[in-house]
């Protein structure tokens, strides 16, 4: 996804009412990173499980919040996200930087990469792809999602080798 | 002094104001002792008490919000210290309850005695006390009432074969109570 539209869907967000952007870095999302820090809307933890529980926190307090974080994070999370998120159903959406979808990607990233779809939907966590085309509409679904309560996954594909 | 004792004598001085307590017999002492709306019971997620806790005290800054954590649940969240000490929240109240040992999984030990706990807080920002006995506990506790956080209370107890019984409420409703009392 490119630099324009990362820094879009960050505004896009917080005009709908998301208000807190908590995680940890990553380089698929950059630009959309940049745009919260540029916006002095974020707060980087030091570990992806730590964003999910102060984010939680935060939506407990009716405050909407956004967790971000690459796979690898997310792939450390999951016993996290099932015994707190779902458990409790604390609406939150994770964005997530898909690492390792090109199967020539680093090749610490080839794992986990090549099972990201199954690990989110073996633990029931709704998810959709977010691309150049579909962001807006994939947005109002992630805002829908909350609106029931749910948490849910918004996904960008790392599309390129640096 | 045990957890629970603590817990009781804790659980009296906070009043209606949120807790978030740590998984295993912390959450178990804390729902026997002193059921109410704002407690968060965290059943899962080891670990994650202070991090909840320090949502929910940056999002509600009139409220002072105490985490009941275990030296098992920090010593598994030790950069929940940073965040917390970086960010300085005036209004959260960190509760350590350090009996050196995993007592929920059957009391193996923790390295809790093999660190300084109350120094690391204290080089994260807290403003730290150190409390061995009920009377400390409560003089600090009248204190802390007027004190700006971070606020880290080190609180050291004694194993114990007292058990608290189980948290009955459902997820979702602790969920909705704690909503609904923020």
């Amino acid at each position: 996804m490119n630099e324009q539209q990362q820094r879009k869907v960050y505004h896009y967000l917080k005009n709908k009412k998301i208000e807190n952007f908590v995680g940890v870095p990553d380089s698929t999302l950059k630009y959309f990173i940049d745009e919260c820090l540029k916006n002095d809307n974020i707060l980087i933890t030091t570990r992806e499980e730590e964003a999910i529980g102060i984010a939680a926190g935060m939506s407990l307090s009716k405050s909407n919040s956004l967790v971000f974080m690459q796979n690898a994070g997310f792939a450390n999370s999951i016993s996290t996200i099932t015994s707190l998120i779902q458990l409790y159903e604390i609406p939150l959406i994770f964005l997530i930087g898909w690492r390792g979808y090109l199967s020539d990607d680093a090749p610490e990233h080839l794992k986990i990469g090549k099972i990201q779809p199954e690990l989110l939907k073996i633990i029931g966590l709704k998810s959709q792809i977010l691309t150049e085309k579909n962001w807006k509409v994939k947005c109002d679904w992630a805002l829908n999602q909350l609106k029931e309560k749910k948490p849910c996954a918004l996904v960008i594909r790392r599309m390129f080798h640096d | 002094m045990i957890r629970k004792e603590a817990v009781t004598i804790i659980g009296k001085s906070v009043g209606k104001n949120p807790i978030v307590s740590a998984n295993g017999f912390m959450s178990r002492d804390l729902f026997e002792t002193n059921d109410k709306e704002s407690n968060f019971y965290m059943i899962g997620s080891m670990g994650l008490a202070s991090s909840i806790g320090l949502g929910i005290a940056l999002k509600n800054p009139k409220k002072q919000v105490f985490v009941f954590d275990g030296d098992g649940n920090i010593l598994m969240n030790l950069g929940s210290l940073v965040t917390i000490g970086s960010l300085k929240p005036k209004n959260l109240v960190h509760i350590v309850f350090d009996n050196n040992s995993h007592e929920s999984t059957g009391g193996q030990p923790t390295n809790s005695s093999q660190i300084n706990l109350a120094k690391i807080a204290k080089t994260a920002n807290y403003k730290i006390f150190v409390i061995q006995t009920k009377t400390k506990l409560i003089s600090i506790l009248k204190d802390i009432k007027k004190s700006q956080g971070p606020i880290f209370l080190l609180i050291k107890i004694s194993t114990s074969k007292e058990r608290s019984k189980r948290v009955s409420w459902n997820p979702k409703t602790i969920r909705d109570r704690v909503m609904k009392s923020l």
